[in-house]
């Protein structure tokens, strides 16, 4: 695998979406391509970024009420 | 002697329905109004979404197959609302050539001086949703089922009704036109020197 494939499943290794025997390729390479392995790596802090910035907030606590509200006539 | 225990009246249908949607599906209220809030863009909007989507999910709720995919149901419920009654009044439908967006990763901008990312430490969540808010709605809804929700390609494809492969080439370019986003909002508050061009 080059450097161009190995890019092109970026996403999909770091998602765990790929196939063992695809995802052990670009395991490889990754240990035999520095600069792959720091593109990666910056890649998947960019990702934990996102999340850890996304996924902190919930519904309003006033939002579950008028639901049931709404549901069951509390 | 009586040893009988005074008997607990069986639960009727509708206390069982009630039972099965509080623990199945009440309990994906958070998620759905994350994902709300992102395609309506605002909080009032988002709050009548998730409850048009919880009293249509109560009213169908015998069609669900318990134990299934509850949460990727419900959203599937949510998107199909937003796009007949939300979208018409609230966003306009957008005419973007997403193909036309060039996909290419800040690294290349910052391996020199700052190939860990660092300077993404210092933007704060609001900034972060900002450009979200601001994707293409395709490229919204499929970053905050993945990067917001967790789902996986497979989840995502059923939800928004398309390929799998639709999926990876959408979030690949909404991530990275949100990493250009994010990156030309931290070299205009200084947290990081733009590249040399």
């Amino acid at each position: 695998m080059n450097c161009r494939e190995c890019t092109e499943h970026l996403y999909e290794f770091l998602d765990k979406e790929l196939t063992p025997e695809v995802e052990r390729e670009i395991r490889t390479h990754l240990e035999d391509c520095p600069p792959c392995g720091e593109h990666f790596d910056f890649e998947r802090l960019f990702l934990d970024f996102l999340q850890a910035r996304c996924r902190a907030r919930g519904a309003p606590p006033d939002l579950k009420r008028r639901i049931l509200r709404e549901l069951f006539d509390e | 002697m009586s040893t009988a225990t005074p008997a607990t009246p069986a639960p009727g249908p509708v206390d069982e329905k009630r039972a099965t949607f509080e623990r199945e599906a009440l309990v994906h209220l958070d998620s759905l109004y994350r994902v709300a809030l992102r395609l309506t863009g605002n909080a009032a909007d988002a709050d009548d979404l998730v409850q048009e989507t919880m009293l249509k999910a109560y009213r169908a709720w015998d069609q669900y197959e318990k134990g299934t995919n509850a949460k990727g149901w419900l959203l599937t419920i949510l998107r199909h609302a937003f796009i007949n009654e939300y979208r018409r009044r609230t966003r306009h439908p957008e005419t973007v050539d997403l193909d036309a967006i060039e996909p290419y990763s800040v690294f290349g901008d910052v391996q020199d001086d700052d190939p860990q990312g660092t300077f993404f430490d210092r933007i704060v969540d609001d900034e972060v949703l900002r450009a979200i808010d601001q994707l293409p709605e395709q490229f919204r809804e499929t970053v905050v089922l993945s990067d917001v929700e967790g789902l996986s390609y497979e989840e995502i494809a059923r939800i928004l009704e398309v390929p799998v492969g639709t999926v990876k080439s959408r979030l690949f370019r909404a991530r990275r036109l949100l990493q250009r986003k994010l990156y030309d909002y931290a070299v205009g508050m200084g947290y990081i020197k733009a590249s040399p061009a």
